[in-house]
């Protein structure tokens, strides 16, 4: 029967290869948004690595012309820190979490170089304010001051890419391209390793991350200071208001804008859903077109076979044995139209595109695999249906 | 009741007698009646009809009079609007559509008058359609079986052509060999050799006589020719939807 069905569809090569053209179409937009989709379903769902709750962010700005004096400003953070419902305040550098705002580089230890790294300045109380997890050493402290090299915690991802398997507490590292005289500012000394964050993105994978201990001698020059506050639960508004009083209190000449991170985090997911879903949407109409598409041709092939039914009717088939040959039939075309379609997919794992992990690619072949088995079939059944309850004295009339 | 079995004409060779007069289909009271929106047509009437086992029986009559509707009906193809069809004593009523299915694929071979070929398909695969839907038979015995039928009519040469690439006379012949690859027990024949020259027309006679008589194959045939008709040993005369002989 499968060598009957394979010589039909040869024989009817010109009427099945729209069929197949329309379900290759179908696979790779299938197999696109489904990648995505799979891809940020995932990241979704991995941690981040550090706590956004109860976190928020100042930006505390010199106005024009004005300088920021080192005692002024820790003048202020002593004082919001004093704030009750405040629990613990972290100098950082603009590039907070899920805000449009990154600096990244990479880093070469003993030859081995990293990928593109998020470089954070941190100071001493960073890590509590994020809620940061120590896989090794420690974070900052007061005795890094007299440190002859620059104090660094890594990400987890950081110290794979840079020590492997090997020790990396106490390691010196440079920028991957130190320049002829390195200062020894420049040059990375690891006092800790951290967890994977995802800092950027609900959506995005972990990228490896740096932070560089924040040793603010002179702020005279800073326009702009980047402060992480965790404030405890509950905290709104009033908070918000006080904290602009206080620096308000300190130096009239500074203004402060209070955010909440998780509103933050909200604010850039939108980006990231409104094309995702835009785009999902505008596949789905796609497909559901297709899907009509498919149907309407199967529908015409089957009126213009009402003749061969009949026939095949009159020799003995049953209904069911005519089912199963459109089904079989869609079957074989379905097939080649994914095959051709899984030829295309897999040129994305192999080449390494948007350096996705191959899995993300392979998932979406089977998704979009599935997918289309789904519709065909779907679209199929109801005119094999109807074509297996054509008489066999059709077969006497029709030509 | 107007008629019971017509009176065999006789024919020129001396034909194999079935040992009894079992009925392989009976038709009783027949009618059948077409109706589109504006116009009724009663194509048969009243048609009371025993085909025996081993029986070679033609079917004449003018166009138009019911000739293929008594095929379809004989061949399961078609129901009748009113009267009961028995096959092997049991009304077709009774038969479930798969059993249908399985009488229609294992008992009869059926020549359509416009042949009926499916073009996507080569002539051998054509042929080989009914033991397509024959459990038990494999590729192969498909194969043989389709071969042995095109080699008696004469197109063995002709099986990886495709329908549209013949002549009517040797489409004609491709629904014949198909009819036959079965090997059924009753063949029904719509004008067999209508389109075919008198010496290939009278191969096709030859052959159908030769398969009644050395395998015992019942065969209803349509035809309009006289001479052909009156070498079976049966002739059953049409008119207008009635049995008039
Ligand atoms: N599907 C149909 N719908 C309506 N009328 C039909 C249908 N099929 C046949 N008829 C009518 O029934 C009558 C008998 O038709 P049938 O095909 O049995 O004739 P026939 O004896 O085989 O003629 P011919 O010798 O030309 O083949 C005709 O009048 C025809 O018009
Ligand atoms: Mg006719």
């Amino acid at each position: 029967m499968l060598r009957h069905l394979f010589k039909l569809i040869w024989n009817r090569k010109r009427n099945n290869l729209l069929l197949v053209s329309e379900i290759f179409f179908s696979f790779v937009v299938l197999f696109g948004v489904g990648t995505l989709l799979l891809t940020f379903a995932k990241y979704y769902l991995e941690p981040h690595g550090f706590d956004y709750e109860q976190v928020w962010r100042l930006e505390i700005r010199a106005g024009q012309n004005e300088t920021m004096p080192r005692a002024q400003l820790d003048d202020v953070l002593r004082q919001v820190k004093a704030l009750p419902g405040i629990q613990q305040v972290a100098l950082t550098s603009g590039n907070v979490p899920f805000i449009f705002n990154s600096n990244t580089s990479a880093f070469s230890y003993q030859g081995r170089k990293s990928g593109q790294s998020n470089i954070y300045d941190a100071d001493d109380h960073y890590a509590q304010v994020m809620k940061l997890h120590l896989r090794e050493g420690r974070w900052f402290a007061k005795t890094d001051d007299g440190s002859h090299h620059r104090p660094v915690v890594i990400s987890q991802n950081l110290r794979e890419e840079l020590f492997g398997n090997g020790p990396a507490l106490g390691k010196i590292f440079t920028w991957i391209e130190p320049g002829p005289n390195p200062d020894p500012a420049d040059e990375f000394q690891v006092t800790g390793v951290v967890d994977d964050v995802r800092m950027e993105n609900d959506f995005g994978p972990a990228v490896p991350s740096l932070w560089k201990r924040l040793i603010p001698f002179d702020t005279t020059r800073w326009e702009t200071a980047n402060v992480v506050v965790r404030v405890a639960p509950g905290e709104g508004g009033e908070l918000q208001e006080k904290i602009a009083r206080t620096v308000a209190g300190v130096t009239r000449q500074w203004t402060t804008m209070v955010r909440v991170m998780d509103e933050d985090r909200l604010h850039k997911r939108r980006y990231t859903i409104v094309p995702v879903a835009g785009l999902a949407l505008i596949s789905v109409f796609l497909i559901v077109n297709v899907a009509l598409g498919l149907f309407g041709v199967l529908w015409y092939n089957i009126s213009q076979r009402r003749a061969e039914i009949g026939l095949r009717r009159a020799m003995g088939a049953t209904g069911p044995d005519i089912i199963r040959q459109f089904l079989g039939e869609m079957l074989v075309v379905t097939t080649f139209g994914v095959l051709l379609g899984g030829l295309l997919a897999v040129q994305f794992p192999l080449l390494n595109a948007f350096e996705l992990a191959p899995k993300f690619y392979l998932a979406g072949i089977g998704v979009a695999a599935v997918a289309v088995y789904c519709i065909t079939a779907l679209c199929a059944f109801y005119p094999s249906r109807q074509a297996a309850g054509i008489h066999p004295a059709v077969a006497l009339r029709e030509e | 009741m107007n008629s019971s079995t017509a009176s065999a004409t006789s024919t020129a060779a001396p034909l194999a007698r079935p040992a009894t007069w079992q009925p392989v289909i009976e038709l009783r009271g027949i009618e059948k009646v077409y109706q589109t929106k504006t116009i009724e047509t009663v194509a048969l009437n009243h048609v009371n009809l025993i085909i025996h086992k081993g029986e070679f029986v033609s079917v004449m009559g003018p166009s138009g009079c019911g000739k293929s509707t008594l095929l379809s009906i004989m061949g399961l193809l078609d129901e009748p609007t009113a009267g009961v069809v028995e096959i092997e004593g049991r009304a077709m009523q009774s038969y479930s559509d798969r059993e249908l299915a399985a009488l229609r694929n294992h008992k009869i071979g059926f020549v359509f008058q416009s042949y009926h070929l499916i073009n996507d398909l080569s002539v051998l695969d054509n042929v080989e359609l009914p033991l397509l839907y024959r459990p038990g038979v494999n590729g192969r015995q498909r194969r043989e079986l389709a071969h042995t039928a095109l080699d008696k009519v004469g197109l063995s040469s002709r099986t990886t052509h495709f329908p549209s690439q013949l002549s009517g006379g040797q489409r004609q012949r491709v629904a014949i060999a198909r009819a036959l690859a079965g090997r059924p027990e009753l063949i029904l024949a719509d004008e067999p050799t209508g389109n075919l020259d008198s010496v290939m027309g009278e191969e096709i006679m030859e052959l159908l006589l030769t398969l009644n008589r050395e395998e015992g194959t019942t065969i209803v045939m349509v035809t309009h020719d006289e001479h052909m008709a009156r070498r079976t040993e049966r002739l059953i005369r049409f008119f207008d939807g009635s049995q008039v002989s």
